[in-house]
């Protein structure tokens, strides 16, 4: 026996990363939050940093001295204290209030920023604002902002920035004077003019920096967000393309139809009796013609069907959670006429269990695999649709087997490719219009579902269609009570 | 009295099917081959069917959406079957939570299930008037 398992991963719908407010383009706010999270990540990392280095110098104070690194300073333990509340406060803000008028993610963002700069501006005055490169940490904050905020509001930053460093280069050599971190770093030994006149050329140095990174850093991030709006409007117009071309497809599969239906109309009323007694060979070519146009059409339903299924941008494709069991007895109801005219009994056993999916394409998809189950089974058998749950892991799968002819292992890796043709199928059903696995295939793949094929040519096929993550129905929600159902529709 | 019922389609061959079934079961029929000219009948109150059969895609893609909820705002006693060669294909093309109530029927015109479904909607008419 063959067994070939399918998957089809599809790549995800990424969102719209812009949302047009007024005439400016922002970040929607599901971008800022994941950054946020990140955010708030990173400066863990900072305070573990800085919990490690003040543990260092606690532990390692005279070796320290000795290379010229002075300690005993309580600012770093303040600095990891007002890190460590702020963090919680953003994580509490994000995650258990309410997202109100004072409570949104660029509000979080820009409190995060201002707090992020009275830190480093508190850093930098320990550390040495002339003495030491630790200015340009601010540059971290101007080139963020830029990504995360609208051009003004990073205009915005950038000049807090420019007063936030210049207050500290002013305080450090005109107010106080404070003996910088390491004093290796500072080695030249100015006068005190000299050195206030280097403070104030480094001031003004630094500020025409974090201006000039400003405008760089914003200029490029206009670049991105006009391509990303470019990309948005192609996105509104392929959804709208796909829903003119849906309603296309709409008509052409009505123009299509229509004629077959007057005829299949006619010819039940000939079959009813509406136009007089026929003779039993007028009969018997009428019920050959309707088959004959019924498959048809059914194929004229699959195609548009099968074109409905790969426009998933169609706003129709919503996830839902479904009773399987409901789904699979309306299935089953609705072919039983055709098992019985096939003289296959269908064998329902199923335990119930609730998955999300998108309900008409699951519908589709069992419908066809059902169907399928029917055609190439062998008159007089039966076939076997029953459940498996893995409890533990909160899988399940569904299993629908048949007693037919079975797929050829060389045919196997094939079957749900749109175009694949398969003689020995044909030849037992000549009605078939061979894509009904294709409409499967992409239903499982729009509905992130496995499908696993094992066949012995002769002797029948098992589907298993693979459910990743499942619920167990509210009433039979406890491990006790699990009611099997066994409906047998034959 | 005898139950009326109006049908709207633009395909002759349907309009004369649907006819020939509802007259030899004894109903009044009134075949319209728009949209229009059904919404102009309705003025007359001799006229106004209990039910209306109404194709969807006649002259335009949503003709018939569009007549349903006209007829049903004015006339809701009026009880409405879509007859469509598309079924339920033009599901999507309603609005949600309407699943329950509006009757759509997949053509061609089988005569005995199209029987099942009018007496079963003019029941329940009945019952609810």
């Amino acid at each position: 026996m063959a067994i070939i398992e399918f998957s089809w991963n599809k790549p995800s719908n990424q969102g719209i990363l812009l949302e047009i407010k007024g005439d400016k383009l922002k970040l929607s706010d599901d971008v800022l939050i994941s950054n946020i999270r990140w955010f708030i990540t990173f400066r863990w990392i900072l305070i573990a940093s800085l919990v490690f280095f003040e543990i260092l110098m606690l532990s390692a104070s005279d070796a320290l001295t000795q290379v010229g690194i002075n300690e005993q300073q309580k600012w770093p333990v303040a600095i990891i204290i007002v890190l460590i509340v702020a963090n919680i406060a953003y994580i509490f803000a994000l995650d258990h209030c309410k997202p109100s008028r004072y409570n949104s993610p660029s509000i979080n963002l820009w409190i995060q920023i201002i707090v992020d700069l009275i830190c480093l501006s508190v850093v930098v005055h320990y550390f040495g604002s002339t003495s030491t490169p630790i200015s340009f940490f601010y540059v971290l904050h101007i080139a963020l902002a830029c990504i995360f905020f609208s051009t003004r509001e990073s205009l915005y930053v950038t000049i807090l920035v420019c007063f936030m460093d210049s207050i500290v280069i002013f305080a450090d050599n005109f107010l106080i004077s404070q003996a910088p971190l390491s004093t290796l770093l500072n080695t030249q030994f100015l006068s005190e003019s000299a050195r206030k006149d280097g403070a104030i050329i480094w001031m003004l140095f630094l500020d025409i920096l974090f201006l000039v990174v400003w405008y760089v850093v914003s200029r490029l991030s206009l670049i991105v967000r006009a391509h990303e709006h470019h990309l948005l409007d192609a996105y509104r117009q392929i959804n709208q393309a796909q829903v003119e071309k849906d309603q296309y497809a709409l008509l052409i599969t009505h123009q299509l139809k229509s004629p077959l239906d007057a005829i299949r109309s006619k010819i039940n009323l000939i079959k009813e009796g509406y136009l007089g007694d026929t003779t039993q060979e007028v009969s018997t070519a009428l019920a050959q013609m309707d088959y004959r146009a019924k498959n048809m059409s059914a194929l004229i339903l699959d195609l548009l069907r099968l074109e409905r299924l790969k426009d998933t941008c169609l706003n129709t494709a919503v996830f839902e959670p479904v009773e399987i069991q409901a789904v699979l007895q309306k299935c089953i109801e609705k072919l039983t006429p055709v098992a019985n005219s096939k003289k296959v009994a269908l064998n329902l056993s199923i335990e119930n269990f609730i998955c999300k999916v998108i309900p008409d394409q699951l519908e589709i998809l069992l419908e066809n695999i059902i169907t399928n189950a029917i055609i190439y089974s062998h008159e007089n058998t039966s076939i076997e649709i029953s459940s498996l749950i893995d409890r533990k892991n909160l899988h399940a799968s569904i299993t629908i087997t048949d007693h037919g002819i079975g797929i050829e292992e060389k045919d196997l890796p094939n079957i749900f490719n749109e175009y694949f043709y398969s003689p020995r199928a044909a030849l037992h059903n000549k009605a078939t219009s061979g894509i009904g696995l294709s409409i499967v295939k992409i239903a499982a793949e729009n509905n992130r579902l496995k499908i696993r094929i094992a066949s012995e040519p002769g002797v029948g096929t098992t589907f298993t269609i693979i459910f990743g993550t499942i619920k167990r129905p509210i009433a039979t929600g406890s491990a006790k009570s699990i009611p099997l159902t066994d409906a047998n529709f034959s | 009295m005898v139950p009326r019922i109006a049908h709207v389609d633009d395909d002759s061959d349907i309009r004369e099917s649907v006819q020939r079934i509802l007259s030899k079961h004894g109903y009044a029929v009134d075949s319209y081959l728009s949209m229009q000219e059904f919404i102009d009948s309705l003025e007359d109150e001799t006229k106004r069917p209990d039910l209306a059969i109404l194709d969807v895609m006649v002259e335009s893609m949503d003709a018939g959406l569009i007549t349903y909820a006209k007829v049903h705002k004015q006339y809701p006693q009026i009880q409405t079957i879509f007859l469509t060669s598309l079924g339920d294909m033009i599901r999507p093309y309603f609005e949600d939570g309407s699943h329950e109530w509006v009757c759509i029927m997949e053509k061609p015109v089988e005569p005995i299930s199209l029987m099942a479904t009018i007496n079963e909607r003019l029941k329940k008419a009945g019952e609810a008037a």
